[in-house]
């Protein structure tokens, strides 16, 4: 039985994630809250979690179609447009890539433009590479499933505002899906970060707060919904990160992104915050992005 | 047994057996990601139907089962699933003995067909009899105990029980 035991040993041998201890407890606390709540019997837990993931297809495919329209048409008023300059594409029996890059054009700030656009094209780039280099690998394995899916979409689009958002959903095994988010002031040309809207970094503090009063908000009315924000709770949300990925939108209130798994169950998808400007009212620089 | 009694025996069980767990559900997928999340949907499938289970001594089956339907049902999605017949399998197996010389193991466990390779995960790695396997794959014992032996076979283990 030499065998059977080199056997045993590999399958002994899977490195156990660290992550796992915390999904299991998570689920058992996520249970009894519910249960605390109130709701009679077991949960549909399935039907829920199907819908959400629904959900988030959905939204992923409507921004990537989106963007492609968009990629066609000059979509920013007057001078300032993002164009789609290259696509890779991998259609194969089980792997898929679908990789469009993104450009910012008609910027007098010749240099945000290019440092913009090179970043665009060096992350695209860097993650075609390293899908390709996964395909082959795992075809030298004997096969299997890959895909990935990166994109942008315009977030918003003023006269004053552009907001870029890149995507990148990644279809292996259960899919994440992280969003990056530039803010450009078409106006006065220059890169908006989410640190130069406030006066100090008590904003930081001030927006996790609110968003934790959503959070918890939002779970109240939604027995569906799950954040990770209670106290006690393993690996909680407890604060953004100071560049925490953000955009603001056509009606100039701030959003807050969170990837995938970054606050919230996977089937949560990518969850986003609107931070009402009353509650930014004193540590704003000013109102001229934010009203 | 009261529910809420139940209820604890279940939670003592999963926090105890979680990586057992873990690895099955990543035998299936090989992907640490869907693994955790076949893990944390067992987990809440199980807790939310604690009332069907009626007696502790099932704990170890029912839960199982769960965590194997789980698995399949990612892999369905996936369309990775392909059921083997077993006459099939046996030809198969006739057919390739020759070229084993150069016998990479773990390759020959991986291309075994899941409900194979599942029996044999179950029966040595787990250790669970073959009476709970037919169980949690709710078919006879005889299929259990040929799908084993023909695997086996494939593998080159003689087997001792």
């Amino acid at each position: 039985m030499d065998n059977m035991r080199k056997l045993k040993k590999n399958y002994e041998d899977v490195e156990i994630p660290e992550e796992l201890d915390f999904v299991v407890r998570k689920a058992l606390d996520t249970h009894k809250r519910k249960l605390k709540k109130g709701s009679k019997k077991g949960l549909k837990w399935t039907s829920g979690v199907a819908a959400a993931v629904l959900i988030l297809f959905a939204t992923v495919n409507m921004n990537s179609s989106i963007a492609y329209a968009m990629s066609e048409v000059p979509v920013v008023g007057k001078l300032v447009k993002v164009l789609m300059v290259k696509e890779y594409k991998i259609n194969e029996d089980t792997y898929n890539a679908e990789v469009k890059v993104p450009a910012v054009e008609g910027l007098e700030n010749k240099e945000l433009q290019n440092s913009l656009n090179e970043k665009y094209l060096a992350e695209n780039e860097k993650l075609y590479a390293e899908f390709s280099k996964e395909v082959e690998e795992l075809k030298a394995a004997g096969g299997g499933h890959l895909g990935v899916d990166s994109g942008y979409v315009i977030k918003t689009d003023t006269d004053r505002i552009l907001s870029i958002g890149r995507y990148v959903v990644n279809t292996v095994g259960s899919s994440s899906t992280t969003f990056k988010y530039d803010t450009v002031d078409k106006q006065n040309q220059i890169l908006i970060t989410l640190p130069s809207l406030f006066k100090d970094e008590s904003y930081i503090d001030i927006i996790s707060e609110n968003i934790k009063a959503q959070m918890r908000q939002q779970m109240k009315e939604d027995a569906k919904k799950i954040y990770w924000v209670e106290e006690g709770d393993i690996s909680a949300f407890e604060k953004i990160k100071a560049d925490q990925s953000f955009y603001i939108s056509s009606s100039q209130k701030l959003i807050i992104s969170f990837d995938k798994y970054e606050v919230a169950p996977g089937y949560m998808g990518v969850v986003e915050f609107e931070i009402p400007t009353e509650v930014l009212s004193e540590v704003l620089v000013s109102n001229e992005y934010i009203k | 047994m009261k529910r809420s009694k139940m209820y604890d025996v279940l939670e003592a069980y999963i926090l105890k057996n979680k990586e057992s767990h873990y690895r099955l559900a990543y035998s299936y997928v090989k992907n640490k990601d869907e693994a955790l999340d076949i893990v944390q949907e067992s987990i809440f499938k199980a807790l939310s139907s604690v009332d069907s289970l009626a007696n502790a001594e099932y704990l170890k089956t029912w839960f199982y089962r769960i965590l194997v339907n789980t698995s399949l049902d990612v892999l369905r999605k996936k369309g990775k699933l392909s059921y083997v017949e077993d006459i099939a399998l046996e030809l198969n197996s006739e057919a390739k003995e020759d070229v084993y010389e150069d016998f990479d193991l773990q390759n020959a466990m991986d291309k075994l067909p899941h409900n194979y390779r599942l029996i044999i995960s179950l029966r040595y790695f787990d250790d669970l009899k073959l009476e709970e396997i037919a169980a949690i794959l709710d078919e006879n014992l005889n299929t259990v105990k040929t799908r084993l032996y023909t695997g086996l076979k494939k593998l080159r283990i003689e087997m001792e029980d």
